[in-house]
């Protein structure tokens, strides 16, 4: 028998062989070809159906490079039992459809295809080093694939998630916050809209993510009646200016909503004087409390409606802003009440009348701790005194305040400040009675407000006098602190000026620096 | 005018279309390089593997020619540095040609724009 088709052996070694070298790169290559144009797939269609199509053709090749992996395996264990015979007797193929009984000589030289038409006569030992390192390449290549299917099932999910989010069918929820052009007025006549007509900088930085909220209000407007608003608000930004002057620096820095809203209450306090200005009636008082956004985001805003999704379920928000009242149930069965209305009220009419105090608010700039200390003291008989520690205090635990937002805490840090620094004035709490140094506590109050590390309610509780107003905080939706002092939140006369001076202490800070 | 339009656009169509099937065709020579490339690179790092006691042959046609070790090696080199060359230059070409696409498209769309302009106006005449 001549020596059995020399091709046999290495026909055998060199089929898997043959069919790696050609898979193998060919499939480098169709990787690369395949995170090209999956990479244009997703971002030309980016559809669920494209990415699947990528799938689909990752699993395929996964599925072809395994079974390469699979043959790479079976040829190895053929080359490892090969020469452990001289010959072997088999059955030859001979042509398609016929056998030959055969033998299988020289068992330890084997043909190995390495790829490109070349070939090399090798030892079953060599060849099986050959195998290996072809192996390793299958390996990556399977790596490869396994990571580039496991991104763009990612990238399905994406997909699938954004269908049923466009089909209302997850449980995603669209929050939208309605606009109304009464709302939107105030803010965004501001924007400047020729390059150098901008009204004032601080305004207008201030008040950027204000515009863009209301930027959507700016449609009902035609450009001209812009340009009046633009006017007005000119004209209320002078009178601010002034009012500024008064209780500006001491403010410390807020975030650009509380700068915003501070920017509000500087248009709200202007609007009772100037309120033959074509002010949308919609636009109840700002409040004057810290940020809007509590009341932005407050549960009990009016407009709020839930589950109205067109297409989503949308909750809707609306920042109509209640006046705070603020009720205080201090022990013994006495209430403090505080009205916001009232307060504004007040603090107009306090703001008309002040004079030049802006030089003394300087002090009240709290720039190191030792600041806290200096601001926080009790006025006694003209004297400011160190005030005394709030866990010196006695019968903490009595009364129970509550509030209605947040912000009303802060409220409160400051009628306790100025009730403390009222605590022994001897005059009524009136607003005619108010002598300066009441006019200028106030209005320092309030700035100091902003200092306070800590806006939780708590407040001294001392025994009420009887000539002290009641304050009044409403049934809270917070948990409550025990106050301290009653006689704090004492006087309707002394909330005002604090309340509507809020400016959060960023914004006061910055203005300041400027 | 609207006729003039859609005769611009439909040229401009056949011309955008020649070009992307040129695109594709470079792409295609491209990936087949790619191919070769990493094929080569297999067979020289399995010739690093062997030494010369074997006997090397290359397949031309139907038949097998011995060769000698180092000189399968340089061949081997040579081949992978020329296909390296044909991929760059391939991939000029191809980027060259992208652009000449989109350039296409472009005038494609301000073509259709105008079609669009034209109809409407025709449309609102009548």
């Amino acid at each position: 028998m001549p020596r059995g088709p020399p091709i046999r052996p290495p026909a055998k070694a060199s089929p898997p062989a043959a069919a790696a070298p050609f898979p193998e790169p060919f499939t480098a290559v169709l990787i690369c070809w395949l995170a090209d144009n999956s990479q244009q797939s997703f971002m030309t269609s980016s559809t669920r159906g494209a990415m699947l199509k990528v799938v689909k053709d990752c699993d395929s090749r996964i599925q072809h490079w395994t079974k390469v992996s699979g043959d790479y395996d079976a040829l190895s264990d053929r080359l490892k039992t090969l020469p452990d015979r001289l010959s072997y007797d088999i059955m030859v193929p001979f042509g398609p459809l016929a056998f030959t009984p055969g033998k299988l000589v020289r068992t330890n030289e084997v043909t190995v295809l390495l790829g490109d038409n070349w070939f090399a006569k090798c030892s079953a030992k060599q060849a099986q080093a050959v195998v290996d390192h072809r192996m390793k390449h299958v390996k990556k290549e399977l790596d490869d694939l396994a990571k580039t299917r496991k991104n763009f099932e990612a990238r399905v999910g994406l997909a699938k998630d954004l269908e049923t989010m466009s089909a209302n069918k997850g449980q995603f929820v669209d929050i939208r916050e309605e606009v109304t052009s009464s709302t939107a007025s105030k803010g965004k006549q501001r924007i400047a809209h020729k390059p150098n007509s901008k009204p004032k900088l601080d305004v207008v930085v201030d008040l950027n993510e204000e515009e863009e909220e209301k930027e959507g209000g700016t449609g009902a407007m035609t450009e001209e009646e812009l340009w009046r608003r633009l006017d007005e608000l000119e004209r209320l930004e002078e009178l601010q200016d002034e009012q500024d002057r008064l209780s500006d620096t001491a403010d410390t820095n807020g975030d650009d909503s509380s700068s915003s809203s501070s920017e509000e209450e500087k248009e709200a306090a202007c609007a009772p004087p100037v309120n033959g200005l074509s002010l949308k009636p919609g636009w109840s008082p700002a409040p004057h409390s810290d940020p809007p956004l509590p009341d932005r985001k407050a549960e009990d805003d009016d407009d709020e409606q839930e589950e109205e999704g067109s297409r989503l379920p949308t909750i809707f928000f609306s920042h109509t802003v209640e006046p705070k009242k603020v009720r205080i149930n201090t022990g013994k069965n006495t209430t403090l009440k505080f009205s916001e209305r009232k307060e504004q009220k007040e603090h107009s009419k306090r703001k008309k009348k002040n004079g030049n105090g802006h030089a003394h608010h300087e002090l009240h700039k709290i720039t190191s701790p030792a600041d806290v200390y200096r601001l926080f003291v009790d006025v006694r008989n003209g004297e400011p005194v160190p005030r005394k520690s709030i866990l010196k205090s006695r019968s903490r635990e009595n009364s129970v305040c509550s509030d209605t937002s947040e912000s009303s805490a802060a409220d409160f840090e400051e009628r306790r400040v100025t009730g403390r620094s009222f605590s022994h004035d001897e005059a009524t709490h009136s607003d005619t009675s108010d002598g300066v140094t009441e006019e200028d506590s106030p209005t320092a109050v309030p700035l100091l407000s902003r200092f306070e590390a800590f806006s939780g309610t708590v407040i001294e509780k001392d025994p009420m006098p009887t000539g002290v107003p009641h304050l009044t905080i409403l049934p809270p939706a917070l948990p409550t602190i025990p106050e301290r002092k009653q006689e704090e939140v004492a006087s309707d006369v002394t909330p005002p000026p604090e309340a509507s001076k809020r400016l959060s202490k960023f914004k006061a800070a910055r203005l300041q620096q400027k | 005018m609207a006729d003039a339009i859609q005769k611009k656009l439909k040229a401009e169509l056949e011309k955008y279309s020649q070009v992307q099937k040129d695109v594709s065709k470079s792409m295609s020579v491209r990936q087949k390089l790619e191919t070769q490339l990493t094929e080569n690179n297999i067979v020289k790092e399995e010739l690093d593997l062997l030494d010369s006691s074997n006997t090397i042959y290359k397949l031309i046609g139907p038949v097998l020619v011995k060769q000698d070790l180092d000189e399968a090696k340089a061949t081997v080199t040579k081949r992978l540095e020329y296909i390296n060359g044909e991929i760059q230059r391939y991939e000029t070409l191809l980027k060259d040609m992208e652009k000449r696409a989109d350039d296409h498209r472009e005038v494609l769309t301000s073509l259709q724009q105008e079609l669009h302009k034209a109809q409407g106006r025709t449309g609102g005449k009548i």
